[in-house]
């Protein structure tokens, strides 16, 4: 494993006027924004700052809500569907298993790492995170956290399955009646509550919240 | 729109490496450059550039290229109906729907399985020729075309999902019943392999040609 080295405050470019691109690297004069105008790079486009009003509370309260109904949105039944006399039933967990049964155990993983494991990881450290730079309780794991949480945005897939749920209620209509389940409205929420901690969170006020907690909190110990 | 600091150049030439995860700004000029280097602010590791970022994804490109082909040509689905068993790819599937009227649905199968990662696989190829032969005209498009092939790539995992909900749904034992044939996990792979594509790939390389 190689060593990281730890930067002494000095060699920090905080203090520097300066922010670069992420799409091109162009360096940009910091400049502060206070309307909730999105901020465009010159050169390549690429968004570079959008201001958004109390990032830290809204993704508390969403991803709260989101969690609290994660368990019935993924283990309740989805639909029952009523054909020759017969009746099937079956959640999200449902479909994981069947592809788990059906041996096709890359799709099994995918499928449980994309639908199942990942929006959950995702929305418990956005929870952890912003409750406690909120309550302002200081750990060193909330930056490891909070980098795997945006990596883990397009890795959960919750709302591209929605759309999957759309499309097979329009192939199975035509050769069977439906009933919709408690399961598809709570996944339906689950979704909704997904996409709007997405559009909530402003990683660069994250960011410095949590480097302004730790530089706080590492000062409480010094003294 | 940001105003660029008086002359047009990069953070790198200015001396100045952004961390890729938090967007952090650190002075290379004043740190050992031997050492691999923790962003002092989110800890990532922070380098100039992605590590050998263009062979990496030339190598996820060339191997969803290659998955892409078994993907399309083997069934993905199998429904059995009163005993006997029907296979369909995924273009099967995108026809199902257009027979039976359903063309938006129809379209959008077509576009998330096929359109999408194939506008990938070509997209990110031409992007990285343009690096490798220093195609200086229309960069601002091809960042554009990177950005959104980097936002559609998770919407080619639709077709999986609604083969998963079909087995899981419609399965009425000796009657009517859903599977998965072959293709699925070719089709998985070839999503798995773009989106990962799309993270290796360092945008900032275009500009730098
Ligand atoms: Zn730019």
């Amino acid at each position: 494993m190689p060593e990281w080295v730890h930067l002494p405050d000095k060699y920090m470019a905080s203090a520097t006027p300066y922010i670069a691109c992420p799409g091109c690297d162009l360096l940009l004069n910091k400049i502060h924004s206070s309307s909730g105008r999105k901020l465009f790079c010159p050169r390549c486009e690429t968004v570079i700052y959008q201001k958004k009003t109390n990032s830290i509370t809204k993704v508390l309260a969403i991803s709260t809500a989101g969690l609290l109904i994660y368990i019935p949105a993924i283990f309740m039944p989805l639909l029952t569907i009523h054909a020759m006399g017969m009746k099937q039933s079956g959640s999200i967990f449902d479909a994981f298993l069947s592809f788990y049964h059906q041996q096709y155990y890359l799709v099994t993983i995918l499928l449980f790492l994309t639908s199942i494991l990942f929006p959950l990881v995702r929305l418990s450290i956005l929870f952890s995170v912003s409750l406690q730079l909120k309550i302002r309780l200081y750990s060193k794991s909330l930056f490891f956290l909070f980098r795997t949480a945006n990596y883990l945005d397009e890795w959960g897939m919750v709302d591209v399955y929605l759309i999957a749920l759309i499309v097979s209620i329009i192939k199975i209509h035509k050769m069977a009646t439906l009933e919709f389940d408690i399961g598809f409205f709570c996944f339906v929420f689950l979704v909704f509550m997904t996409r709007a901690t997405t559009s909530a969170l402003e990683p660069e006020i994250f960011w410095s919240a949590l480097d302004e907690l730790k530089q706080s909190s590492t000062k409480t110990i010094k003294q | 729109m940001m105003t660029a600091s008086k002359t047009i150049q990069t953070a790198m030439e200015s001396g100045f490496m952004a961390c890729h995860d938090c967007g952090y700004l650190l002075d290379a000029n004043k740190v050992p450059s031997d050492v691999p280097l923790g962003c002092p602010r989110c800890n990532a590791n922070v380098h100039f550039r992605k590590h050998q970022s263009i062979s990496t994804t030339w190598a996820l490109i060339i191997a969803a290229a290659i998955l892409f082909v078994p993907a399309n040509l083997l069934p993905i689905m199998r429904v059995d109906f009163l005993g006997s068993s029907e296979y369909s790819t995924i273009m099967d599937g995108v026809l199902f729907f257009f027979h039976s009227k359903e063309y938006g649905i129809g379209l959008i199968i077509f576009v998330a399985s096929i359109l999408v990662p194939l506008f990938k696989i070509v997209g990110l190829s031409i992007i990285l020729l343009s690096i490798k032969f220093k195609w200086k005209h229309g960069l601002r498009h091809k960042t554009a075309m990177f950005r959104f092939i980097e936002f559609v790539g998770r919407w080619s995992m639709l077709d999986i999902f609604v083969i998963a909900l079909m087995a899981t749904l419609v399965e009425f034992g000796s009657f009517t019943a859903t599977f998965a044939a072959p293709a699925a996990s070719y089709f998985a792979a070839v999503v798995v392999c773009t989106m990962i594509a799309a993270h290796t790939f360092d945008s900032r390389l275009l500009w730098d040609a």
